[in-house]
């Protein structure tokens, strides 16, 4: 890597400077002259029929330019899934019945925000209540009320299920017969939610046949394509901009109702529309993450090597398909990757119930599924006498192995991962200390806990591949036209180093032009963990065309070939003769001059899985998956007030190996804030309903951490591999994954400050209280 | 943003606003910081047809009155509480009960007399209202309450979540409440009356001037704390606060005041706990028994998503840790130790 200049490096932030200074825009800062305020009126009832609406009244309010509802839809259905098994199932109103609290029933268009509001509550609805459910099991009950139809294909009589997803190999049952020691664990997880400060916002302008869109989202491109859909518009007339989007965390993907309807109500009116979703709105009609309950029968051998595993997931899926049917599928994937597992078994099914639709949220299933595994592997440690880091050791994959789905780990760093969190944290000898201790003083306790994790680096869904175009201009800098959205993670950085590099440009040379569906390549957003690594070296394959382009042109005109030309400081220079040398703004010159008028375009395009037709199946995991598995390793010390059962995290390590860090900076980042999102996820955030309403809807009452909770984080990288300019960049997930591991490594280490083995998230004062006095009970009885 | 037309006025004296609430009556609304009034106006659980701001009024200083009373005006900044010299050194529990209030852009917003005034919370309350919980609830003048629907009308198990009454009461403090007329004083204990509907007995009429801080006793400690989740910008789970002095011995118990805030509808003074204290030597075990004294005589309430049992638990360890934090200090000397923020 010896000759890198701009990737690899800590380069500063392409949009840090508008992003300080207040100059970035969001879809809010866009002004447009005569804008309407959308209003949706949502559902009270989390499961009823609709006998009646009556939009008469609002419709006759001053000030109300229109109101719709269901009948002034074409009815096309859409889903976070769209596959022949999963088709679309969702409307963007409610027809006929209700399936959740907060459901789009209308929307208006009015003046300014209070006759909107107003109008809202002159809709009359009639409802006849159905009962509703809220816990999974109830809902899977033969005979229960149904929510929506179940699957199809599911041949059990269990009501209520949106999808399943099973396989297996080798024999479960025979590796328990044959297992040293099986256990079976239950864990739990809670609802929670992504947390982005920047509410959703919608500005939609229809003008001269064109929707103009303005939205919070994490892929411009899914968005038109599912908009265009349901409105039922070919793509060239929808429109959706570039603005920067405020957070995410899979809260922004796929369409939500409210920009159907700003764009649909902008359609009807002539004016724009703009839908703010209040944060009360956010916290009782939006969707949040998903709540599993994972069922972990594993058995090992002696040494703790993992002879079996059966695994059954049931996710509380919300009233849709939403993402609930891809999480389930997940689940398999992140208990597959890191542990050889030689027999298993794994059932997962989405149940529909009476709450929001989920979404994706960072991590999708990771963390729940390896609280669950790591949890439990600890439990086999400490019956065997092995300590965590052996176990480990002995069940984690090596490099170059292939996975049952036909994939391989490749360069995979777990064990160098796994010795190093080792070593840094003197893991094994900090390890039980607390717990040998005798007559420890004062109430406060420390323990540290290790978990692992692996996860995929960007699979196939729509729009499945990244373009990217780097025009020269004629002064030899470059505008970068790219899909790609900065949702804060950087993209916009990495697409200027990774051009920079290629072409020996300064960052200050090149200009972006990003996620507009209209003057920019498809891109496949910022959200399946693979955006650096397709949309990085789509970017790599554009600039290097465009340097090809450059060095043809000027071995032409220098007299000397290709290979005799080397580029630096906007010049290309003749090693052999270094006096032999042209300008970018001469060699630009010349192409137009003796290239028909080329003025330099490279072009690029990248798609993970090249020769693989599609995703992988969600049903039966068949096919492959993803050709880069990032892997980690972190280590929580927490400290525990054995009096008050209040926790925190102190110290967070992650090592980890997500291939070529292009910018180790914004690695950095990406670890802290998912250090800061674990800790959140383990000891403060949860989403409190009763009857599927939100009770805790404001930022008081859902405890993110804040930055007086964040622990000391570190990290480190393992196999940062060789890189050479015009390789492809093998660059690994890094931005999602490690909520995961440092979750689990925070129950274990609670579990090692005090004995108390925690089966369910959050990791309340009163969970872990009442543990402390169970084994107080149970040592004095 | 509010969705509703008010009328807005600015009187330049207290007396004035007297005058105005007077004419006004329970159609008006005092505005000081507006840090609880305003979103609470945003979320319709309150909804004045006119605020009458305190904004075109300076607070004074914060001084001494002829009887050696520390007087702080209602419509100071809890950041020139937390901040001032002079109550940090008079009673640095004080400041410090006004330092861990939300943050610091609320506490630079926030005053006196509007912490003491705040709206009681309840998480069906502290909603938008506009698709759950629709109906008004009691607190709302309607006619139901969703978490306790079995309770009787216009009863309303709520929280009142004030982080410096709990303090001021410890303290031995007094409010003073004007009038158009007339003004009172009383004790802040008095100024609370446990009731989730009307948590304190200031009339439509009236507003709080003053709060009014005694001189220690001789030999006094404080102990304050407050539970949460995650240390700041957040309600209390639970506050404990105590003042306790030793007798000329240094020995035993001499007086020992004990509050609880933030579990039930108002603070609550655990008086058993209290006299059982006094007379006695304050050991371990004796403050073990007060703190275990005062959360079963105190009524709690589960809240935010804390169940009873782990309220009182919590309030009973920190108790005990506050009790001896202020016996603590008592030792030491009147006062003092206590700038520990
Ligand atoms: C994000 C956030 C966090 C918060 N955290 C806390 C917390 O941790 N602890 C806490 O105790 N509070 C907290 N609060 C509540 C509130 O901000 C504070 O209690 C603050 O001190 C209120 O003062 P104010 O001047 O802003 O009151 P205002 O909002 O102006 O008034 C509150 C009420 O008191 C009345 N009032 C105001 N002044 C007077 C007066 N002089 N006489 C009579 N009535 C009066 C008003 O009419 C109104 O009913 C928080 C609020 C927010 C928004
Ligand atoms: S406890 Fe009070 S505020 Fe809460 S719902 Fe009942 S009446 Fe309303």
């Amino acid at each position: 890597m010896s000759n890198l200049s701009f990737v690899g490096k800590s380069r500063k932030r392409k949009d840090g400077p508008d992003k300080v200074t207040g100059k970035a825009v969001y879809s809010q800062d866009v002004k447009l002259p005569g804008t309407l305020t959308g209003r949706i009126l949502r559902s009270p009832h989390a499961h009823a029929r609709i006998l009646r609406i009556d939009t008469s009244r609002a419709k006759a309010l001053p000030g109300v330019k229109c109101v719709i509802t269901v009948d002034d839809t074409k009815g096309i259905k859409h889903g976070f899934v769209e596959t022949p098994r999963y088709p679309p199932d969702q409307e963007v109103f409610a027809r006929d019945k209700v399936v959740h609290i907060g459901q789009e029933i209308a929307a208006v268009a009015a003046i300014n925000d209070m006759v909107a509001a107003e109008a809202v509550g002159l809709i009359e609805v009639e409802y006849e209540i159905l009962p509703a459910l809220f816990r999974p099991l109830a809902s899977m009950k033969p005979g229960a009320v149904e929510i929506q139809p179940t699957h199809p294909k599911v041949d059990e009589p269990y009501t209520n299920i949106a999808g399943k997803t099973e396989t297996e190999w080798g024999d479960v049952e025979q590796g328990f017969a044959e297992a040293h020691l099986v256990r079976t664990d239950r864990f739990e997880s809670h609802l929670r939610t992504h947390g982005y400060l920047e509410p959703h916002v919608t500005l939609a302008h229809w003008e001269n046949d064109k929707l103009n869109v303005w939205t919070s989202s994490m892929g411009t491109f899914v968005k038109r394509s599912k908009l265009a859909k349901v409105l039922d518009l070919p793509f060239s007339s929808v429109r959706i901009h570039k603005t920067y989007t405020g957070g995410t965390f899979g809260g922004k993907i796929d369409l939500y109702t409210h920009e159907y309807a700003a764009s649909r109500l902008s359609m009807l009116t002539n004016r724009p529309v703009r839908i703010v979703a209040s944060r009360e709105e956010i916290f009782s009609a939006y969707r949040h993450g998903q709540p599993l309950t994972v069922e972990l029968k594993t058995g090992v051998d002696r040494n703790g090597v993992l002879v079996a595993q059966q695994i059954k997931i049931i996710n509380n899926a919300g009233a849709h398909r939403g993402s609930g049917v891809v999480v389930i599928f997940l689940c398999w994937g992140f208990t597959m990757a890191p542990y050889r597992i030689p027999n298993f078994k794994y059932e997962g099914y989405s149940v529909y119930t009476n709450y929001t639709t989920r979404a994706p949220q960072r991590g999708h299933g990771c963390p729940q599924v390896r609280f669950a595994i790591e949890s439990q592997m600890d439990m086999i440690a400490e019956e065997l006498g092995i300590d965590p880091v052996t176990i480990r050791m002995n069940n984690a994959r090596d490099p170059e192995e292939d996975l049952p789905n036909s994939d391989n780990v490749h360069q995979a760093g777990l064990k160098d991962c796994l010795r190093l969190a080792a070593e840094k944290t003197d893991f094994l000898r900090n390890y039980g200390q607390t717990r040998k201790a005798a007559d420890l003083a004062g109430s406060k306790r420390r323990g540290w806990g290790i978990g692992l994790s692996s996860y995929f680096t960007g699979s196939l869904i729509y729009p499945n591949g990244s373009g990217v175009m780097v025009k020269m201009n004629d002064d030899g800098s470059a505008v970068v036209l790219t899909g790609a959205l900065d949702v804060g993670q950087g993209a916009e950085t990495v697409i200027s180093q990774i051009v920079a590099e290629e072409l020996s440009l300064e960052m200050e040379d090149i200009k972006l032009v990003t996620s507009d569906t209209d003057t920019t390549p498809q891109d496949i957003g910022a959200w399946i963990s693979g955006m650096t690594y397709v949309t990085g070296n789509a970017s790599r394959e554009a600039a290097g065309n465009a340097r090809e382009k450059l060095l043809e042109v000027a071995a032409e005109q220098m007299n000397t070939p290709k290979s005799d030309l080397r580029l630096q400081d906007k010049m290309v220079i003749s090693i052999s003769n270094p006096d032999n040398r042209l300008s970018y703004r001469q060699v630009i010159a010349a192409s137009v001059a003796t290239h028909r008028g080329d003025t330099i375009i490279g072009e690029g395009f990248w798609r993970t899985m090249r020769d693989e037709p599609m995703h992988p199946s969600l049903a039966t995991t068949k096919g492959r998956w993803s050709e880069n598995y990032a892997f980690s390793v972190q280590v929580a010390e927490v400290e525990v007030d054995i009096e008050t059962g209040e926790a925190r995290l102190i110290k967070a390590l992650t090592v980890h190996d997500c291939g070529f860090p292009v910018n180790p900076g914004l690695v950095k980042g990406q670890v802290d804030g998912q250090v800061s999102m674990a800790l959140g996820h383990a000891f403060m955030e949860e989403v409190v309903t009763r009857n599927g309403s939100t009770l805790n809807t404001n930022w008081l009452d859902y405890r993110m951490p804040t930055i007086h909770n964040m622990a000391i984080s570190e990290d480190a990288d393992v196999i940062t591999e060789q890189y050479k300019v015009g390789q492809p960049y093998r660059t690994k997930e890094v931005g999602e994954g490690l909520v995961s591991a440092i979750l689990a490594a925070m129950a274990n280490a609670v579990y090692d400050a005090t004995g108390v083995r925690l089966h369910s998230t959050p990791f309340t004062p009163a969970k872990i209280l009442s543990g402390l006095q169970k084994l107080e009970q149970k040592k004095a009885g | 943003m509010i969705l509703y037309d008010f009328e807005h006025e600015r009187p330049g004296s207290l007396q004035d606003v007297a005058a105005r609430l007077a004419e006004l009556g329970p159609t008006a609304g005092i505005l000081a910081g507006g840090t609880d009034l305003l979103p609470n106006m945003r979320l319709k659980i309150r909804t004045p047809a006119t605020l009458v701001s305190l904004g075109a009024i300076a607070a004074q200083p914060p001084g001494t009155d002829t009887d050696g009373w520390l007087r702080i005006d209602a419509l100071t900044r809890l950041s020139e509480i937390e901040n001032s010299d002079t109550v940090r050194a008079a009673c640095p529990m004080f400041a410090r009960s006004a330092h861990v209030v939300g943050s610091n852009q609320i506490r630079q917003a926030g005053t006196l007399g509007g912490n003491l005034c705040q709206e009681i919370r309840c998480l069906y309350l502290n909603q938008e209202h506009d698709f759950q919980f629709v109906a008004p609830c009691y607190k709302r003048g309607g006619d139901c309450c969703y978490p306790y629907p079995k309770n009787e009308k216009d009863f309303c198990a709520s929280v009142f979540m004030s982080d410096i009454a709990p303090a001021l009461i410890a303290l031995g403090s007094d409010i003073e409440l004007v009038g158009a007329n007339a003004s009172r004083r009383m004790a802040v204990e008095d100024f609370y009356t446990g009731v989730g509907m009307t948590p304190t007995v200031l009339r439509a009429d009236e507003l709080v001037g003053a709060v009014m801080v005694p001189p220690p006793p001789p030999n006094s400690g404080w102990g304050y704390h407050k539970s949460t989740i995650r240390g700041g910008l957040e309600f209390a789970m639970v506050v404990v606060a105590a003042r306790v002095a030793l007798g000329e011995d240094g020995e035993t118990c001499a007086d020992a005041r004990i509050v609880i805030g933030a579990v039930s509808e108002g603070p609550s003074r655990a008086r058993g706990a209290e006299s059982a204290l006094v007379g006695a030597a304050p050991t371990p075990e004796a403050i073990a028994a007060a703190a275990s004294a005062a959360v079963a005589e105190c009524r709690f309430l589960p809240h935010h998503n804390f169940s009873v049992e782990y309220l009182k638990q919590n309030a009973e360890v920190y108790l005990r840790r506050i009790l001896s934090e202020a016996f603590g200090r008592a030792k030491t000397g009147p006062g003092k130790g206590g700038q520990d923020q």
